[in-house]
């Protein structure tokens, strides 16, 4: 449209010949000679910017730095000339004028609404009117911390504030003593000395921190879910941010050499929940919180009894917090994710010296950091992961923990695969190949991949997204209950025999797929001979292959519903012996929530069966 | 100094003569180099290129019709004219001496900062002529002690000595304490028959004695005592808002929209009454005591009202002193009057020729003055369809018009970034301050009369000495266009707000102080008090640009602002 000047030059863009040649064919003109061209274009673009001018005045005194049409239409009016196309007017009075019978009346018109529209609501939404809302900007010179106030420090603010402390601003609005004009004189000398942080909260930020850690790591879930909420929105919490994270990190040491799996949970979603708060920034506080969230991905043991608990939900949820930190906070400086990626590698090259639990930990956290570098750092130790967990599968003799966790390392592996390999081999897939590359998973790998390839794009979508799965990762609307005898995290508590079911399914995005956001809720039936009478598959056809899967317990009332993928066998849920069957199975994508319902039951229950009393669904 | 009207000059003389290439590439070479609140002006004149684009054109009928005033003590002047002399630059010299003017001082010659502080506008600078005149900036007290420091007030006292004498008595008891040390009267006042002004009603009486007792509980304000700010947030508002005012007495806040309409909210518990029906009233017993509370219809009571009549947005709003008329301006070059009585529009007032940017009431109420784009401001009085006043002399739009609190004058602001102070009873213009970068959006006056302050795009309050027209200070730290100011009720805080979200207190107090220690005449230009080290603190607000300031008879801060949720 216009050539392209110099950014300073005062004379900036005219309207090109070639433009103005363009408009005048447009109208019927044309052979539009050059130099006509040139004058034309030489007149509009002065009457362009005089107009664009003057409508900027009307802008300013709407106190806007918008420019609206309006404006410019208020310029023309004032420069008398008529409004063109476009920008017509709107009527700005309401009244309409009508005069019969000696008599004129003002009146102020109404539409008229065709009423099917406004049956099947077809009608813009009406804008909202402007209302009124009043709140305290200031008491006696210090600012409330209330919704309607921006938050005390701005996150740019905060990031500042961490790069380089100089910065931070010398009067700290938050200290709520005004201060006078010399005390700013003071500090502008003192100006090279960091200042000292006051650390003190107020009587409300203490109470707050009490009931936010309380709720969060006990036993009342709606309490839990509105801490998180509370955790990951509210806009004022910079301040008990250094509380926050010690008690995670703390908390994190002591539930990992306890074995509390559940509390580690707990923990790593208020982590979760304070990544997700748009006002925090976090970057002063990833040397605390790295390491605990790393320890939940790799750590030896994390639940009483590793064969039964899904401990593998956490390593994969932690991950995926991992993914989340490295996206959020990497830069050129700090090279957080080269470190990261550095550390899972080096805990890979341990060989067999390490327990398959830290290596599932070790390549989630890598497959979760993106195809790139699952390429480069899982790809060429496939053949070494392979023979060892080869060892276990096969062989009969070995323990049941060795041979779960090498179940789901496979999973995992094809999982984070497949993918990759379909992208950077070339189509013929001679099992041959595979076998000769990647030794125990080469046929494994190689169904996958000709079966992806086979397939249209859905799948590849909802496994890639294992990639960049920490935009995927939405707020955690998760339920965990289970019976917590004291709420403190120090809790020491054995009870019996607890699985965790958790959602390790990785791949989906909850809130894009309208389908997929069915709950499954279960009950145990009330007496221990609990089977299940009826299993009622219903398939339902959707666009996006998935299944809904309804179970019907003995009891009856509960109805389990749940989508899984197709490509899944559908696998099944029961109860008393559940946890063993969930965790054989080796379901990735199911997606499970129970809930606990009699704590009697549990108790008579608890020295016959393994229990299903903890369950949490992440995703 | 110089060589700003000299290059538009030329390039004007260029553009006139047909040498188009010429005056761009005059323009390329040397326009970048000129003064960074010159660059605005010279984009301006950029888009002229062709002696036909000259007439009609604001900034260059200005240069033409004007001479360019330039500031410059004796020395300078007769080495610059020696200086051109030797080079027989015959070129500048027709320039100079047909487009510039000379105000020569005697005395030393300014340095570059002193210069950047008053220069800017779009005439060049003020003369020193301009700010001879005599200007009564105090605020008169009557002889009468039982009369109050307002001049409205002394206006009650003779009302009342005339038709109700029992009233002094009963105000005397009241006020006696408080007041009695005020009765030196200020040399600075003017007359208090300068201006004449309506007879005070009963009613207006009763309100007077009502804002005396509200005043006495006031809190002083000062560095160490911040003021608390109570905020209305106008929500859904969508760039619709224009402009907002409250009442003096806080009971009231009027809203102007981009749509025409103008709405009155009630911010106090009463809610907003209609007046009953003629028939009705006629039923009303007249000798009542609560006659006023009487005539109202309980019925018709709502939190807020629309008032609609404009045909293009309205640029401001002003109440009345008594709270009963409500004045309106607009894009359609009309000001109307209303009645927050009956709800209905009262006056149309026709005169201005353009967009009409600001309207103010009169602290005594009956008279009020206008701002428009057709560069006039007007002083009207609500019982005449013309206007009484007609002050022309700004270059560009007069933005914002101003009433100094004891009537006699009023200050107004211009986009040719000049502030004036023009005599209500002469019209002429008695103050001409120069030193904005920008257009002013925003003017106030010190609770003393003093002093003035404005603001205005160019991000800075700037404070202004009325006595002799100097600038003594700027405040600066505003990052966007500051669209109110307003000054506590104890005038030490000075607060502005804008479109930055921020809302700032200053220590006026201070200010004054230094002000006072330093000796100043009409030819000496006092230092100009800059930097930071007057603010106090600074509110921001979630994404909402501030509409407007107020502070209560108690001293508590109003803002209104607008929520802007598409900025994040």
């Amino acid at each position: 449209m216009s050539s392209k000047v110099h950014e300073n030059d005062l004379y900036g863009t005219n309207f090109s010949v070639e433009s103005i040649k363009v408009i005048a064919e447009s109208i019927g003109i044309a052979n539009l000679q050059d130099e006509a061209a040139k004058e034309l274009s030489d007149e509009i673009s002065f009457r362009l910017k005089h107009i664009i001018q003057d409508a900027a005045k009307f802008m300013h005194h709407g106190k806007r730095v918008k420019l609206m049409q309006s404006d410019i239409d208020c310029a023309l009016r004032a420069k008398n000339i008529e409004p063109q196309y476009g920008f017509q007017s709107s009527e700005y009075l309401p009244f309409r004028f009508a005069s019969g019978g000696g008599r004129e009346l003002h009146f102020l018109e109404e539409a008229e609404v065709d009423l099917n529209d406004l049956i099947q609501n077809l009608n813009p939404k009406a804008p909202y009117e402007v209302t009124l809302r009043t709140h305290w900007l200031s008491i006696d010179g210090i600012q409330p911390t209330i919704p309607e106030n921006p938050p005390p420090a701005s996150k740019s603010m905060q990031r500042l504030e961490s790069v380089d402390p100089i910065n931070k601003k010398p009067m700290k609005e938050t200290s709520g003593k005004p201060t006078t004009g010399k005390q700013k004189l003071k500090n502008v000398e003192t100006v090279q000395i960091k200042q000292l942080a006051t650390h003190e909260l107020s009587v409300e930020q203490q109470l707050y921190y009490k009931e936010i850690t309380e709720a969060c790591v006990g036993s009342d879930e709606g309490r839990r879910a509105e801490a998180l909420q509370s955790l990951a929105s509210d806009p004022g919490l910079h301040e008990m941010l250094p509380r926050m994270c010690t008690f995670i990190i703390e908390g994190v040491r002591v539930n990992v050499v306890q074995n509390n799996l559940a509390l580690l949970i707990y923990l790593m979603r208020m982590v979760k929940a304070l990544l997700d708060n748009q006002s925090l920034y976090l970057e002063k506080y990833l040397h605390e919180l790295i390491p605990a969230v790393t320890t939940c991905i790799v750590s030896k043991q994390l639940c009483m009894r590793p064969e039964f608990d899904n401990h593998w939900a956490l390593r994969d949820f932690a991950s995926r917090l991992m993914a989340q930190i490295c996206k959020n906070f990497n830069t050129s400086t700090n090279n957080i994710q080269t470190r990261i990626t550095r550390m899972f590698t080096n805990a890979l090259n341990q060989g067999e010296k390490m327990p398959l639990s830290s290596m599932y930990g070790a390549l989630q956290a890598l497959s979760e950091l993106g195809p790139e570098v699952v390429r480069i750092f899982i790809l060429p130790r496939v053949k070494m992961i392979g023979a060892r967990i080869e060892q276990h599968l096969e062989a009969s003799a070995v323990s049941n923990v060795d041979k779960i966790a090498s179940g789901h390392i496979k999973q995992l592996m094809i999982k984070a695969l497949v993918p990759v390999l379909k992208s950077i081999r070339p189509p013929p897939d001679y099992i041959d190949e595979y076998t000769q590359e990647y030794g125990y998973f080469g046929p494994l790998l190689n169904s996958g991949v000709s079966k992806a390839r086979t397939q249209p794009n859905p799948t590849t979508l909802s496994s890639s997204s294992n990639a960049n799965s920490a935009s995927a990762i939405t707020s955690v609307a998760s339920t965990i209950s289970r019976p917590m005898p004291t709420p403190t995290i120090i809790q020491q508590n054995n009870i019996g025999g607890r699985t965790i079911v958790m959602n390790p399914g990785v791949g989906r995005v909850s809130t894009q797929v309208s389908n997929q956001k069915i709950v499954v809720l279960t009950q145990r039936p009330p007496v221990s001979s609990n089977q299940i009478n009826q299993i009622q598959n219903q398939q339902i056809p959707s666009s996006q292959q998935n299944t809904v899967v309804k179970l019907v317990s003995s009891s009856n009332t509960p109805v389990q519903q749940k989508l899984v993928n197709s490509q899944q066998k559908m696998v099944l849920v029961g109860n008393v012996n559940s946890s063993q069957g969930l965790n054989s199975s080796g379901q990735q994508n199911m997606s499970f929530m129970m809930q606990k319902t009699n704590m009697n039951i549990h108790k008579i229950n608890s020295d016959v069966f393994s229990h299903v009393d903890d369950l949490s669904h992440l995703e | 100094m110089i060589l700003y009207p000299v290059l538009v000059h030329m390039y004007l003389e260029l553009v006139y003569n047909g040498h188009t290439e010429k005056a761009i590439s005059l323009m390329r070479t040397f326009g970048p180099e000129q003064d960074t609140y010159y660059q605005d002006d010279l984009k301006k004149l950029a888009i002229v290129t062709k002696r036909e684009h000259m007439s009609g054109n604001e900034l260059t009928d200005t240069f033409k019709s004007n001479q360019f005033i330039i500031r410059m003590s004796r020395d300078t002047l007769s080495l610059l004219k020696r200086h051109l002399n030797d080079k027989k630059a015959s070129v500048l010299l027709n320039i100079i001496q047909e487009h510039l003017y000379f105000d020569m001082y005697e005395g030393v010659a300014r340095n570059k900062s002193q210069i950047d502080a008053t220069s800017g506008a779009v005439g060049g600078e003020a003369k020193r002529q301009d700010n001879k005149a005599k200007v009564y900036y105090g605020i008169p007290k009557a002889p009468d002690i039982q009369t109050l420091a307002a001049p409205v007030e002394e206006e009650e006292g003779e009302g009342a000595d005339q038709d109700n004498p029992e009233k002094p008595k009963k105000k005397k008891a009241k006020k006696d304490p408080l007041f009695s040390k005020k009765t030196k009267s200020d040399p600075n006042a003017p007359p208090p028959d300068r201006i004449p002004a309506p007879d005070l009603k009963d009613n207006d009486k009763l309100e007077k004695v009502k804002a005396i007792r509200e005043a006495s509980r006031r809190v002083t304000l000062g560095p160490e005592t911040l003021p608390s700010v109570c905020c209305y947030t106008l929500l859904n508002a969508n760039h619709s808002v224009c402009c907002a005012e409250i009442t003096e007495d806080s009971s009231m806040l009027a809203v102007g929209f981009n749509d025409s309409i103008v709405k009155v909210w009630s911010l106090v518990p009463q809610k907003l009454k209609a007046l009953k029906s003629a028939q009705q009233l006629q039923e009303v017993n007249i000798e009542a005591e609560d006659l006023m509370v009487r005539i109202m219809n309980e019925r018709t009571g709502e939190v807020s009202r629309t008032l609609a009549g404009h045909s293009g947005p309205v640029y401001s709003v002003s109440f009345s002193p008594d709270r009963t008329l409500l004045l309106s301006c607009s894009e359609d070059a009309t000001i109307r009057l209303w009645s927050l009585q009956i709800w209905t529009c009262l006056v149309v007032y026709k005169g201005h020729l353009f967009p009409i940017w600001d309207v103010k009431f009169s602290p005594l109420g009956y008279y009020f003055a206008t701002a428009s784009h057709d560069r006039t401001a007007r002083l009207w009085a609500t019982d005449h369809y013309s206007p009484l006043r007609l002050f022309a002399g700004h270059f560009s739009d007069v933005d914002c018009v101003q009433f100094h609190p004891n009537s006699n004058y009023v200050a107004t602001g211009s986009s040719d970034r000049r502030v004036c102070l023009w005599d209500c009873t002469t019209g002429n213009h008695v103050r001409l301050m120069t030193g904005h970068k920008a257009p002013i959006h925003s003017l106030a006056f010190s609770v003393c009369g003093r002093f003035l302050a404005s603001s205005g795009a160019d991000c800075r309050v700037l404070i202004w000495d009325l006595s002799h027209g100097h600038l003594v200070a700027e405040l600066t730290g505003h990052e966007k266009a500051v669209h109110t100011l307003t000054f506590s009720r104890c005038g030490n805080i000075l607060c502005s707000g804008g479109l930055d979200c921020c809302l700032k207190v200053w220590d006026f107090s201070k200010i004054t102080e230094d002000i006072s220690s330093e000796e100043v005449n009409v030819s000496h230009n006092p230092d100009v008090k800059t930097g930071e080290q007057y603010l106090l603190r600074d509110f921001a607000t979630k994404s909402s640009p501030l509409i407007n300031l107020h502070f209560t008879r108690r001293n508590l801060l109003l803002a209104v602002a607008a929520f802007d949720g598409t900025n994040p």
